[in-house]
């Protein structure tokens, strides 16, 4: 359809261009200035040129939260992918039964990130929680310090978000799952196909944008880690569970630092910017494929 | 309904609105509101409205957020770390002008005067309310059955925490949040200082390492628990290993004394910090500020707020109600002609402690060398047992890059 006016597609998109300007392009802006500038919100904001950026590398600190963020994201996107597509082969069927874990593992998806983080700082408790008490039964070494200890708290963290995003990964899977044309898979069996080589050969190939969808969501949803951290471990113990958002809040509300907080969140944007065109890349050598 | 009171009602009519922010939860929240609602009833002339803003940290980012905005509260009250850093900012109200608040009769190691380095030198910007040392608390039950007396010195520490030790059964005879406040004050019972006399940031020095070694020491023993969770975290957590028997002794503010006895279901006894080389402890706890950027008349009703906040009879019912350190001489004078300490002399150990507090020094950089250069180094020291020495001068010449 030709537009009557040449100006009039303009005139259309102006609402959407100004809320984007508005809310995405402006603050954008303002984000990459004042990470130019020593400013605590009181004094004089003073310019520092790239200052705040060479900080965060010589000190190691963005290296160690991208690593973090990174290997935490990495856990919580295989273990949701693994967990919920295992869940939905399992719970793709008729029945009472299957409806009900089918809620059951949804409904953690929608309770509160704040909710759950309270929860799991009572079961991962490493003195009273029950976790601690079933460990006790089997061994008589003391509980790991879950949240306590560097070495495990990122991963107790990723745990926990694996257990709250599960339910969205499997709704997921299933639709996808019901998507799978049953000619094709009877035709398998009658070929003499075991189970394992029907998911293999038949299933899992026709999962593949599902798949795809899912990764993509749940890196999105793991990237933005905050209020897990923020209630169950602040961040700690020593900074490994330091996460890009929450050291962006740390540096802002904590420290008082307007310019490192602005430089952490270009980085940040940064970053996300190359794994988005990576996988879109991935994406269109899928599509060319 | 206090809240309801303090927080949505109405300013009524003609009375001067006074906007409070404030950073307390539980007791400490229920006893302020019920002060701001007395205050409110004995007068015609002002309205306080208290707002809760979160705790110390998140109160202080939204201030600081406020006042960059122009939307700042009349009256609030801030750790004192940081009043340095906000009274060189400029943003602070010189309070030495308003009626009666120059001659309150502070106890000088909680005002403004002897709580910083010739803090009496500067222009009155801060007057105290809630305030504290770090003390110990001991489970009675486990001392008096152990036959142990509360360590006097570090070395009493050590073999008070050996004996109360089980670490088999979990049970650990000294439990202490990995925090900034209290590893001060082991730097002070060193005989080291943060910022050394000439303005270099020292962290210490040898004193700074020998402070960091006693804990990793304790904790690689098994005879110290460092509580999990960060900031005050860490400090509820610590206060529940004491509630809960896992920990015998900790050392926490004085600022949870009535919350430890009355949760407790052994006889708490307070004790002051052992000594190093010497006895020191710092104080703690928030100051009240009033905001320069607030009409002329709000400030001055908020004086009169703070005049009434320092009267006796408020400065005893916060005191004695929360385990905060009576602010005033007249207060203290009050409870003592009363029999208060006499009654309960777990209260007066944070008192007489103030013969041994060091005076914080007046640095802008104060609250960054806590928040950004020290607490990150407490942690990594001594849950990850780096080499203290070492860990302490990495942190020294991150303090001195240019901010």
């Amino acid at each position: 359809m030709k537009p009557s006016r040449r100006s009039d597609p303009y005139w259309m998109l102006l609402p959407t261009l100004l809320l984007l300007f508005v809310f995405f392009i402006f603050p954008l802006g303002m984000l990459v200035k004042h990470s130019l500038f020593s400013w605590d919100l009181l004094t004089p904001a003073r310019f520092v040129g790239l200052a705040n950026y060479r900080s965060l590398v010589r000190s190691g600190e963005l290296w160690q939260t991208f690593g973090t963020t990174l290997s935490m994201s990495s856990a919580v996107v295989l273990g949701s992918m693994s967990a919920g597509l295992a869940l939905a082969l399992l719970l793709d069927r008729p029945g009472r039964w299957a409806g009900f874990v089918r809620s059951a593992v949804f409904s953690a998806y929608v309770v509160s990130w704040v909710s759950v983080g309270l929860l799991f700082l009572w079961l991962l408790d490493a003195d009273s929680g029950i976790l601690a008490e079933i460990w006790r039964v089997f061994s008589p070494s003391r509980s790991p310090r879950w949240l306590a200890d560097p070495a495990l708290a990122p991963w107790a963290v990723a745990a926990v978000t694996v257990w709250k995003i599960t339910g969205y990964a499997l709704v997921i899977f299933l639709s996808g799952l019901q998507d799978v044309p049953q000619s094709i898979l009877e035709a398998a069996e009658l070929d003499g196909a075991s189970s394992i080589r029907r998911f293999r050969s038949v299933t899992w190939p026709l999962l593949r944008p599902t798949t795809l969808f899912v990764a993509t969501t749940s890196l999105i949803a793991s990237f933005q880690l905050f209020d897990v951290v923020r209630v169950m471990t602040q961040g700690g113990p020593v900074r490994s569970t330091t996460v890009f958002v929450y050291a962006i809040y740390e540096q802002l509300f904590l420290d008082l630092r307007v310019g490192r907080a602005s430089a952490e969140a270009v980085a940040f944007f940064g970053i996300l910017l190359l794994l988005t065109g990576a996988q879109f890349l991935l994406f269109r050598s899928e599509e060319s494929a | 309904m206090l809240g309801a009171a303090c927080q949505g009602d109405a300013v009524p009519k003609g009375r001067t609105p006074v906007s409070l922010w404030f950073s307390y939860g539980g007791t400490n929240r229920e006893v302020l509101e019920s002060l701001v609602l007395r205050f409110n009833r004995s007068q015609t002339r002002d309205f306080v409205q208290a707002v809760y803003q979160g705790d110390y940290f998140e109160g202080l980012a939204k201030l600081r957020t406020a006042i960059a905005a122009g939307c700042a509260p009349v009256l609030s009250h801030v750790v004192g770390e940081v009043v340095p850093y906000l009274a060189e900012a400029g943003v602070l109200e010189p309070l030495a002008d308003y009626p009666g608040l120059r001659d309150l009769d502070l106890i000088p190691e909680l005002g403004q005067e002897r709580a910083w380095v010739q803090g009496s030198t500067r222009p009155l910007c801060a007057l105290p309310f809630n305030r504290s040392t770090p003390i110990a608390y001991l489970n009675g039950e486990r001392f008096a059955q152990a036959g142990l007396e509360p360590p006097r010195t570090w070395d009493e520490l050590r073999t008070v925490a050996g004996r109360l030790s089980e670490p088999t059964a979990g049970r650990f005879g000294f439990g202490c949040p990995i925090n900034w406040w209290f590893w001060v004050a082991l730097v002070g019972q060193a005989g080291g200082s943060i910022i050394a006399e000439n303005g270099r940031i020292s962290l210490g020095d040898q004193a700074g390492v020998d402070a960091l070694r006693l804990w990793q020491e304790l904790v690689r023993a098994g005879l110290m628990k460092p509580p999990p969770g960060r900031d005050y975290n860490a400090w509820e957590q610590c206060n529940q290993d004491f509630l809960s028997g896992r920990a015998a002794m900790i050392w926490s503010s004085t600022a949870f004394l009535k919350y430890l006895e009355s949760h407790a279901r052994f006889k708490v006894v307070a004790a002051p910090l052992p000594a190093g080389v010497k006895r020191a402890v710092p104080t703690g706890g928030t100051f009240w500020v009033v905001l320069r950027s607030a009409p002329s008349a709000e400030k001055a009703a908020a004086a009169r707020f703070l005049r009434f906040m320092h009267e006796p009879a408020q400065v005893i019912e916060w005191s004695t109600r929360t385990g905060y350190i009576p602010v005033t001489r007249s207060a203290v004078r009050e409870l003592e002609q009363r029999g208060y300490y006499a009654a309960h002399p777990n209260d007066r150990v944070a008192l007489a402690q103030l013969s041994v507090a060091e005076a914080w020094p007046w640095s802008v950089d104060l609250f960054r060398i806590q928040r950004e250069i020290v607490q990150p180094c407490l942690e990594s020291a001594v849950i990850e047992q780096r080499d203290a020495s070492a860990i302490l001068a990495e942190a020294r010449a991150r303090a001195l890059e240019p901010t």
